[in-house]
């Protein structure tokens, strides 16, 4: 089938900036918010920010049948207001989203609504300014904002990941618009999360995850490891949340203040997952009582244990937040171990 | 000024084209893809039950996906084109 970027081939459209904003919108292009109209240089300078040819496929999902080209990688990401050196963290995590462990229909398609979360690790965060310290999950900053947005309007646009159609999303969450931050570089109390993840510590990666929601923990007077994370097991475990029937992955995001009292621990990383996976359990009574599992509740319930997470490497911990304050946030993943958080390398220049 | 258009169609798929109908489901063997979901499984037993009561199909072969997320493998679409005649699937919540 025959491929062609030019909706209008070459017919004229205002060159109101207004009324060809416009005219993206009315073509249901836009994921709610005004988009940059590309040009043809814009276009290719985006390409040549990842040194891509724009023919190149960068996935593809087969059960959706769907293959994700650069040059409409590179549209969308104009649209989304990303300079071009932001591409190969684009193109990284569209490579993740096609990554057969991430399993892309569920998570994008869920009544579930998730969020792509995407965590960018290594010297790229730091060149591009992508923002790991106050306010990171929020507002403000332009590679967050963009990288974000660009890779949901390539899943909607390239992916067919369109509300109403084949993203059922019961509610959603804004971080549908964009969920893009960069760990916390200095002073962490143990390897960087895309070490943890098997990548060297020179490597810039991105994780994609998907996750329904975000919760921010606060505990201003914890000094030690364990009651902060008592009370992070117990956000984890709220018997609402997607994770507490099904052994999925959950996300923690551990800031300044509450990294610090790690730090200063000793504590690694696996002693955090080993007690959390610890501390997040129901008895199988209490679980049927809240219908999070079917049955009727039996004697031998309520004295038999069932764990929200199957095992300690199911918890992912990264550090980033502003030093000041005392919160941290927990992210549950979405589904059954139907989907796993993907780690790819950006590759920046070729 | 122009519009560039930042949308993908459907990848080409050949010659994939729909199978014919089968005029009656009279004999046929029924295969069934269970996709995991929570009673997935209930339902399509019952739905098969239906199908081989009321219009003479019978299961031959169950194949259960890693998951709902993701795509039946290729040794379960080997075994479904050779162990049924007609195949159901797609159980939602």
């Amino acid at each position: 089938m025959a491929r062609t970027n030019e909706a209008t081939s070459g017919a004229s459209v205002s060159t109101d900036p207004a009324a060809l904003i416009e005219a993206y919108y009315d073509a249901g292009w836009t994921d709610g918010l005004p988009v940059v109209p590309p040009t043809e240089a814009s276009i290719a300078d985006m390409l040549k920010g990842a040194g891509l040819r724009g023919d190149e496929v960068l996935g593809e999902i087969a059960g959706r049948n769907t293959v994700v080209v650069a040059d409409k990688v590179a549209i969308n990401a104009v649209m989304a207001g990303c300079r071009p050196e932001y591409l190969p963290v684009v193109v990284a995590a569209v490579r993740g989203l096609c990554h057969p462990d991430f399993a892309y229909h569920g998570p994008a398609s869920s009544t579930g609504g998730s969020a792509m979360v995407l965590i960018v690790n290594g010297p790229v965060a730091q060149r591009l300014g992508i923002n790991a310290g106050n306010n990171a999950f929020g507002q403000g900053h332009r590679p967050n904002a963009t990288i974000g947005r660009a890779v949901r309007l390539t899943m909607m646009n390239v992916m067919n990941t369109r509300p109403g159609f084949l993203d059922r999303a019961t509610l959603g969450n804004p971080g549908k618009y964009s969920f893009c931050f960069a760990e916390h570089p200095e002073d962490l109390p143990w390897e960087p999360f895309h070490v943890a993840r098997g990548f060297a510590p020179g490597d810039s990666t991105v994780t994609v995850y998907a996750s329904n929601s975000l919760y921010q923990v606060y505990n201003q007077l914890a000094a030690a490891p364990e009651p902060l994370l008592t009370c992070i097991a117990g956000a984890l475990g709220n018997l609402g949340a997607p994770n507490v029937k099904g052994f999925n992955q959950a996300l923690v995001v551990l800031a300044g203040e509450h990294a610090e009292i790690m730090r200063a621990s000793g504590w690694r990383r696996a002693d955090v997952q080993r007690f959390l996976l610890e501390h997040t359990r129901y008895r199988v009574a209490d679980l049927k009582r809240a219908a999070r599992l079917p049955g009727a509740v039996e004697p031998a319930d309520e004295t038999t244990w069932r764990y929200v997470f199957e095992s300690p490497d199911d918890i992912l911990i990264v550090c980033a937040g502003g030093r000041a304050g005392s919160w941290s946030a927990c992210l549950p993943g979405w589904g059954n171990k139907w989907t796993r958080a993907v780690t790819t390398r950006v590759e920046e220049t070729r | 000024m122009k519009l560039f258009d930042p949308t993908s169609g459907p990848a080409p798929r050949g010659s994939l084209k729909p199978a014919a109908r089968p005029p009656s489901l009279a004999g046929l063997r029924l295969g069934l893809v269970d996709n995991t979901k929570f009673n997935s499984d209930t339902l399509l037993h019952k739905l098969a039950e239906r199908l081989g009561r009321r219009h003479g199909a019978t299961v031959t072969l169950t194949s259960r996906k890693r998951s709902p997320s993701h795509e039946i493998d290729e040794a379960a679409v080997k075994a479904l084109r050779s162990q049924a005649d007609l195949v159901v699937s797609g159980i939602g919540d």
